[in-house]
């Protein structure tokens, strides 16, 4: 049987990604992001789930607002890496689980989750730029992805709770497939930031330490707030946390945070977290 | 509660710009607009083709582009996202620069 072995929140910031293939990992600018990530690599290393599972938004690169879904799972067995304006990056194409990812895709729908399903897409930073953070891209990937893709860049997105809710309902379809699979959950975004409009720039560091804290103990809590709530606390694009909590459902009632890490360079506050 | 939410509206009233936006993820399409503007941009109005020749993020902003198209346009001229945040708050780089804890990571 397959099962949830834990649990990772992490930004998906392109500048993530940029720092990485730069090399930047012992520039002081940098240092204290990479410093964060090590225990989750480390935690990944000795674990070695056979998947990881991504919750993440693509940014207006691979699907378009002619037609926009709210939640789109990939089932194929391979994903290319999305150009976003300055050519594809070089890393190997992500090998997928399309066998897992067809179960997920029936126990959800059966659950009443109609999601969209996508094959044959390329995949953009939301999904890598954290990956290659926590998981080594040579001589290739470890493992498989599985790529759940979250509309939270056009209103209306779904609610805090659809998406905590969407989580247990992953859990009961990872736990219902036969093979004995080790799956740990992604979920990617955030935190504070503002990208827009006449609050462009804004961040919140208390309420960004507050919702690490409440992801950890208290998720119902996030889950009862509003999309618009998120928005006024954390930003903006910020609000995209609620990624978060399709992770945290996953991982059922009690999870234990081993890790985390919080670094607010610039635009947006970087955070890592690892639970189990 | 800030009134820039890319809702329905604006994603309606900012689709033509968006899709030529969406577009420069594919090489042909940047290679044509760097070499050829106008050809590239010949689906958009007139006001349209202004704001991208002039690059005045927020007024495309303003009309109905989505910030993540925006950033394709960012990424064909070499633009940061810095450099686009600044715009939106009417102030320069340098500036902006100064609100921010680590200015050199970008």
């Amino acid at each position: 049987m397959a099962r949830i072995i834990g649990g990772i929140g992490t930004s998906h910031v392109p500048t993530i990604a940029m720092a990485f293939d730069k090399g930047k990992q012992d520039d002081p600018d940098w240092k204290p992001l990479f410093k964060g990530y090590e225990p989750v690599a480390k935690w990944l290393a000795e674990k070695k789930p056979d998947v990881l599972f991504f919750c993440f938004n693509d940014h207006a690169t691979t699907f378009f607002f002619d037609h926009y879904p709210t939640f789109a799972l990939g089932v194929s067995d391979e994903y290319r890496i999305a150009d976003e304006g300055v050519g594809v990056r070089q890393i190997p194409n992500l090998r997928g689980n399309a066998a897992l990812s067809r179960h997920i895709a029936y126990s959800l729908v059966a659950d009443e989750f109609d999601l969209a399903i996508f094959q044959d897409l390329p995949l953009d930073h939301g999904l890598h730029s954290p990956l290659t953070m926590m998981w080594p891209k040579s001589p290739d990937w470890p493992g498989a992805v599985i790529p759940l893709v979250v509309n939270v860049v056009q209103q209306p997105m779904p609610t805090p709770r659809r998406c905590y809710r969407l989580g247990k309902a992953i859990r009961k379809a990872v736990e219902s497939y036969p093979e004995d699979l080790k799956v740990a959950m992604i979920g990617t975004g955030g935190l504070s930031h503002q990208m827009i409009g006449e609050r462009a720039g804004f961040n919140d560091e208390a309420w960004d330490l507050e919702f690490l804290d409440l992801i950890e103990r208290d998720p119902e809590r996030l889950a009862s707030m509003s999309v618009e709530d998120f928005m006024e606390r954390g930003g903006n694009e910020g609000a995209e946390v609620i990624m978060w909590l399709i992770m945290r459902g996953a991982l059922g009632t009690r999870a234990k945070k081993l890790h985390q890490n919080y670094y607010l360079p610039m635009t947006t506050a970087m955070a890592v977290a690892l639970f189990e | 509660m800030s009134k820039y939410v890319f809702d329905l509206e604006r994603s309606a009233r900012g689709l033509r710009l968006n899709r030529f936006l969406n577009g420069l993820t594919r090489k042909e399409n940047r290679d044509l607009f760097l070499k050829s503007p106008d050809e590239a941009m010949q689906d958009l109005s007139d006001e349209e083709k202004d704001m991208v020749r002039r690059l005045d993020w927020k007024a495309l902003q303003d009309y109905g582009a989505s910030f993540f198209c925006l950033e394709k346009l960012a990424r064909t001229k070499g633009v940061s996202n810095p450099q686009m945040v600044a715009a939106f708050r009417g102030e320069t780089l340098e500036q902006f620069l100064k609100t921010r804890r680590v200015p050199g990571a970008r």
